[in-house]
């Protein structure tokens, strides 16, 4: 009973020197299985996070997606908490906010927008006292975009800087 | 240069994952395993057209695929010891009529399924084959007694 051609019965039934593909098989698996679990606890986005900062005369809150991918949607909420009058709450966007990323829309509409020294100014007009204020921000990252990305904010009143929110994104592939 | 990146990328992951699933899901299509195939072709082409919906992509895209299959080919062809990288061995499966249950467990093919696909060869016994070998395709190949 002749072994069909190519064949040998020590390579190919016997499998020798095969014995270890099983463990690298099941240790690719597992490989893949890991990101898959990486995922799932949000390494690749886009789980919202929120982060805020307060003084004694306003709190401002951002949430937003933190990690982000390639041609998806997210919105960015902010919530400002006047505890006393901004005369003129001017969110103040570092650049990274929209460096390869589609502004879609904002909402309500800022009575003005500017560049402020390179970074993205909007402004809401009044805040009275013990009112909150909440802007919404839809984007969409474009498919090159790729990396990390400054998240900062800062909020004015008028020219005067009444506090900052340092967060960082990043965007994956 | 982003769309043939990307395509490389897909190419690969889509190289890894048919190697790792083994041959058993390679070879079985049921209705649900080309669903999966239909699914698994829209998701990796929406990874790497992405929202371009230009010609220009298609012939990157589709341009990259081409030129890494004949690469991956030529590799497998030129250089033997990356074959059973890129393409498996194949392995002996029934010998004499006899099983080899080791190397079926380790391929996930039950009894049934080894009967099943002597079936479909016209063959209704175990004891009419001399060799059963699972291919690198995935297939069962029968050399029947003479």
């Amino acid at each position: 009973m002749a072994v069909p051609q190519g064949l040998t019965l020590e390579h190919h039934r016997n499998l020798e020197g095969r014995q270890r593909r099983p463990v690298v098989r099941r240790v690719l698996v597992a490989l893949l299985a890991g990101i898959l679990l990486l995922g799932l606890l949000n390494l690749f986005g886009q789980r919202v996070d929120a982060s805020s900062a307060e003084t004694s005369g306003a709190r401002l809150e951002v949430s937003a997606p933190t990690k982000v991918r390639g041609g998806i949607f997210f919105q960015a909420r902010f919530r400002i908490q006047a505890v006393e009058e901004i005369a003129n709450a001017t969110v103040v966007l570092h650049p990274d906010w929209l460096e390869d990323i589609t502004l879609n829309t904002v909402e309500p509409s800022p009575v003005g927008e500017a560049s402020r020294d390179g970074r993205i100014a909007l402004e809401l007009g009044r805040i009275p006292a013990g009112d909150e204020h909440r802007l919404y921000l839809h984007f969409q990252v474009n498919p090159t975009g790729l990396g990390k990305r400054s998240q900062d904010v800062d909020l004015y009143d008028g020219g005067r800087l009444l506090l900052s929110l340092d967060r960082d994104a990043i965007v994956w592939p | 240069m982003d769309i043939v990146l990307r395509a490389t990328l897909a190419f690969f992951f889509v190289l890894f994952v048919t190697r790792i699933v083994g041959r058993r899901e390679l070879a079985s299509l049921q209705p649900f395993d080309l669903i999966l195939l239909v699914m698994i072709g829209d998701l990796v082409q929406q990874g790497v057209t992405q929202n371009d919906f230009s010609v220009t992509g298609l012939v990157l895209a589709g341009g990259t695929i081409a030129v890494l299959t004949v690469v991956v080919s030529y590799g497998s062809f030129r250089v033997p010891f990356l074959r059973p990288v890129l393409d498996g061995e194949p392995v002996i499966v029934v010998q004499d009529g006899e099983p080899i249950d080791r190397n079926l467990a380790r391929n996930r093919i039950t009894l049934g399924e080894l009967l099943a696909a002597a079936r479909q060869e016209g063959i209704g016994s175990l004891d009419r084959i001399e060799w059963a070998v699972l291919e690198t395709s995935g297939r069962i190949s029968f050399i029947e007694r003479r």
